[in-house]
């Protein structure tokens, strides 16, 4: 049994239970609930009276389940009135707007105005106690959650295609309503039936406890708690059961209608795999030193592979991938979605998230291997030595502050004595360094106030605040306007060229990196499939999947070649060549056994075991 | 500033109509104020002495001129005489209001200190033996009626333990360390639901916090993780926290009748309950009043908290 039926089942379970109990009351042979004792008054338990006598001598067991069916009876009354009103009423508010959406829905405002309790007071004091005067009132109290709930779902069912084609198609509005829009919100309008339910138990009870609800001698839980107050000294059981009683049905009740809940909404339902402590704890491998031969590399990738842990088991989306990058130069990593890329770029800054841990390889930044870093030191060097810019400028920025706050807290996290004074006004150049205009006024805006194009320059003065060796742009304008795309690139350009930092621009797009890059690591599958410098990449692509994406572009005349197939899921990778299955030279042998990364000349490396000869044909082709 | 405005508009157009409401029940509702003044131990009073008093209360002018009178009154301030003693109602009001208030602000508080911080620490540690005992217990916490937390409180405290008061109260200034005592019962009785509910919200909006785009990039800046968690992630997860506690606040203000009544603390419930039952109508709709007014202030409070703590709604 999955864990989400179970939740759902074990309260309605309990529920269902003492509903039956309830309804059952008369056939149980059970005592008369009101028939009076006194010799045996506050009697414990004894045959026939399992759990003993109240103060007047009467049997507990009896009046808890016949109070149950008292309790019961009012709260399922409330909430089927309610229900049956509130949907009218917001069907009608919903359907035909105008006054009647007025007087149907704004009208509930009114009675949200009070209290529950206070209102129920008044009404059951005004109209005399009774079971009838608690149905009414409760019933107003629910009134308007389902004519809030049946209102917006009628609002957002008007607005479907179905609807309006069942409009279109000349059906009466009472038609359209009973027959297309209820069983869309009968889910909602459950789960709020069950909450009246619950609650109505609450109210009925407490109203019963103040003597304003249900008449005495008539067993009721409420009732029952008030009697046993006065002689809790002398038999405080007599208290428990019913506090007991009622408690367990508000729970089961409260539990069933989360279950529903989650039921009807999926999104809160999905947990995430769990974190386990040993998730956490780095591999202990032996990093594989840096390589001596390049020792001006910035940053230097080798053999990372990253897992993450998903219920189906560990999954790979990046695996053996080796890049370095120099002070100066920029380096594009290119590929589809899910090839992999931005997982690499998160994995360098350490910011996977809990579970995803890299496995293997090293991060080699300033001599230091990031992977295996302690958190507090990698700390100093996110937003310092290394900082990284988001694709999406708008979420990336907290909401409630000011953006020159939080430029100003990134220049603080990494200078002590810095005073916020200073802060800010170094924020302010920042602001007027990368191109925005007024940059006084501006650093006091709140994100929501700027365009996309401000707001992703001001995540890149935030991320070159404290002037990082190297900078990583992951997507950063593919959430931006076509021309603000460009405004951006020649920002980043001008930036890497003043300051000599390296930079790795993550895209999908080859149009971005032709203009902005030197060199290009070509990712497919969590693999590097091919790396290079632009001009011989662009110029001889060697790998199949290369050659693909360059024809995808669209080129003046020739119409772009769409790439068949999709990129493969991780936890369906192939054994041999990852590409094989949307490759037009594949071979036996491609999906036989991985393909090697091969060097291909100074600089070139390409995973293909036929990129000579495909490469010999095509010249020969061209010959 | 014009959403403000409009904001308090609305909010003195619904206290104006709870106010209309209020008075309109209970008049037409059957049951003469006189009548029932009048009577003592179920014999029927003389007429003649039931038409004075009814002249002298004025209730024998036209509803409508009651009505306007009543309205003028509640401008000036002035909500009359109750029926049964005379007493000012308002200064009946001004006496007790502040002891609800009271408790309500006990209870509220101890649900900030323990709702916040629990909730906090369990989206943290999501899925750790703390979370789902906390979570548990909030469920149940949430499943007990309060008039029964009430009941259990002072069965285990006052009478098993003895070491609490059952019920009573003392004004601050005459005993400061009694007064807390006494007041210590019925705030952990009124806080018990919002402690559960303020903890679940924190951690269903920690949560979400924690997912979102903007934590990644605090922690981009290099960021110490108590500046990541109490800037980036508290702070905007308090947001819809606060909504909810209020929300629920003005709940309780309703609630306390319970409570009051279980703890015989003398707010203003003991006199609504007492002033309804005798039909002291300048009483009950003067109470009423008050507390609908109160949870509409409440109401408009909070939108204008939430607009300073979430700067995209004063543009909205």
């Amino acid at each position: 049994m999955r864990p989400g039926t179970k939740r759902l089942w074990v309260p309605a379970g309990l529920v269902a239970l003492i509903v039956l109990l309830a309804l059952l009351a008369p056939l149980l042979g059970l005592p008369d609930p009101v028939r009076q004792d006194v010799a045996q008054r506050l009697a414990g338990p004894m045959p026939g009276s399992p759990l003993g006598r109240d103060e007047f001598g009467r049997d507990v067991l009896s009046r808890l389940i016949w109070g149950a069916r008292s309790s019961l009876a009012v709260a399922f009354a409330s909430a089927s009135i309610a229900c049956l009103f509130g949907t009218i009423l917001g069907l009608l508010g919903g359907w035909f707007r105008g006054l009647g959406e007025f007087l149907a829905v704004r009208s509930m405002d009114i009675v949200l105005c009070f209290p529950p309790v206070l209102l129920a007071l008044l009404v059951v004091t005004l109209l005399g106690p009774g079971a009838g005067t608690l149905i009414m009132v409760l019933s107003v109290l629910y009134l308007p959650g389902f004519v809030r709930v049946t209102y917006a779902e009628v609002l957002s069912a008007r607005s479907h295609d179905y609807v309006e084609a069942v409009r279109a198609l000349g059906a009466s509005a009472g038609r359209i309503l009973t027959r297309t829009v209820l069983p869309n919100v009968a889910g909602p309008i459950l789960v709020q039936f069950s909450l009246a339910v619950a609650s109505a138990v609450v109210l009925e009870s407490g109203l019963s406890f103040l003597g304003l609800g249900v008449v005495p001698p008539a067993p009721s839980w409420g009732l029952m708690i008030r009697g046993a107050r006065a002689t809790m000294a002398q038999a405080p059981l007599l208290l428990l059961w019913p506090c007991l009683a009622l408690t367990l049905t508000i729970l089961a009740m409260n539990l069933l209608c989360d279950a529903l809940r989650d039921a009807m909404d999926p999104r809160t339902a999905t947990a995430r795999p769990r974190l386990r402590l040993l998730d956490r704890v780095l591999p202990g491998l032996v990093p594989p030193a840096p390589n001596a031969e390049a020792p001006e590399a910035v940053l230097e990738v080798g053999g990372l592979t990253v897992e993450i842990a998903t219920p189906r088991g560990p999954i790979r989306p990046v695996e053996d991938v080796s890049f370095a990058v120099h002070a100066g130069e920029t380096l594009a990593i290119v590929g589809e979605s899910g090839s992999g890329k931005s997982v690499t770029a998160t994995s360098v800054m350490g910011l996977l998230p809990p579970a995803a841990r890299p496995v293997a390889g090293a991060a080699w930044l300033e001599g230091r291997d990031l992977l295996r870093l302690p958190e507090p030191e990698l700390r100093r060097l996110r937003g310092g030595a290394m900082a990284m810019v988001f694709q999406d400028p708008m979420s990336s920025l907290n909401p409630v502050h000011r953006v020159g706050d939080q430029i100003a807290e990134a220049i603080r996290a990494h200078r002590r004595g810095v005073t916020q004074a200073q802060a800010w006004s170094r924020a302010v150049d920042l602001l007027r360094r990368v191109g925005i205009a007024d940059p006084e006024r501006r650093a006091r805006a709140y994100p929501h106030e700027m365009s996309g194009g401000m707001r992703q320059r001001v995540m890149i003065a935030m991320a070159v605040a404290n002037e990082p060796k190297l900078l990583i742009a992951d997507e950063p304008t593919t959430a931006l306007d076509v021309t603000v795309q460009a405004q951006i690139l020649d920002l980043l350009a001008e930036l890497r060229r003043e300051t000599g930092m390296a930079l790795i621009f993550i895209t999908h797009s080859l149009g971005v990196v032709a203009e902005i890059a030197d060199r290009v690591v070509v990712m497919y599958a969590g693999q590097v499939v091919e790396q290079g410098s632009v001009p011989e990449v662009f110029g001889a692509p060697l790998h199949p999947y290369t050659r693909a994406l360059l024809a995808a572009v669209p080129d003046g005349d020739t119409a772009p070649a769409g790439i068949p197939g999709v990129v493969p899921q991780p936890h369906a990778f192939p054994v041999g060549c990852r590409f094989a299955a949307r490759c037009p030279h594949a071979k036996p042998a491609c999906e036989a056994a991985p393909p090697a990364l091969e060097g291909a000349g100074e600089g070139r490396t390409v995973r293909c075991i036929r990129w000579a000869e495909i490469g010999a044909k095509k010249a020969e082709a061209v010959a | 500033m014009g959403w403000v405005a409009r904001r308090i508009g609305v909010s003195l157009l619904l206290v104006w109509i709870v106010a209309s409401i209020v008075f309109l029940a209970i008049h037409l509702v059957p049951g003469d104020p006189a009548e029932l003044l009048l009577s003592s131990g179920g014999v029927a009073p003389d007429p003649g002495a039931v038409a004075e008093l009814r002249d002298r209360l004025g209730l024998n002018l036209p509803l409508a001129q009651q009505y306007v009178s009543f309205l003028s009154g509640v401008v000036r301030g002035d909500l009359g005489t109750s029926l049964v003693d005379e007493y000012p109602v308002l200064d009946e009001i001004l006496l007790r209001l502040p002891r609800t208030l009271e408790l309500i602000a006990a209870g509220a508080l101890i649900a900030v200190l323990v709702g916040i911080p629990a909730g906090t620490l369990a989206a943290l540690r999501r899925g750790s033996a703390f979370d789902r005992i906390a979570s548990g217990v909030a469920a149940l916490l949430l499943a007990v009626p309060v008039f029964v937390v009430g009941t259990l409180l002072v069965l285990v405290f006052a009478q098993i333990l003895r070491w609490m008061p059952a019920g009573g109260y003392v004004p601050l200034a005459e005993d400061p360390w009694r007064h807390l005592t006494l007041l210590a019962l019925p705030a952990l009785a009124i806080g018990k639901g919002l402690v559960a509910v303020v903890f679940r919200m924190t951690r269903a909006s920690v949560l979400d916090a924690l997912s979102r785009d903007f934590v990644r990039t605090a922690r981009a800046k290099g960021l110490s993780p108590s500046r990541v968690l109490m800037r980036h992630v508290v702070r905007n997860a308090l947001i819809p926290v606060l909504t909810v506690l209020a929300l629920h606040m003005g709940t309780l203000l309703g609630g306390t009748v319970l409570v009051e009544y279980v703890f015989n603390w003398p707010g203003l419930s003991t006199p609504l309950l007492r002033a309804v039952e005798a039909r002291d109508y300048p009483m009950v709709v003067g109470i009423v009043l008050t507390i609908s007014a109160l949870f509409v202030l409440l109401n408009l409070v909070m939108d204008l908290v939430y607009a300073a703590l979430d700067p995209r709604i004063r543009h909205a």
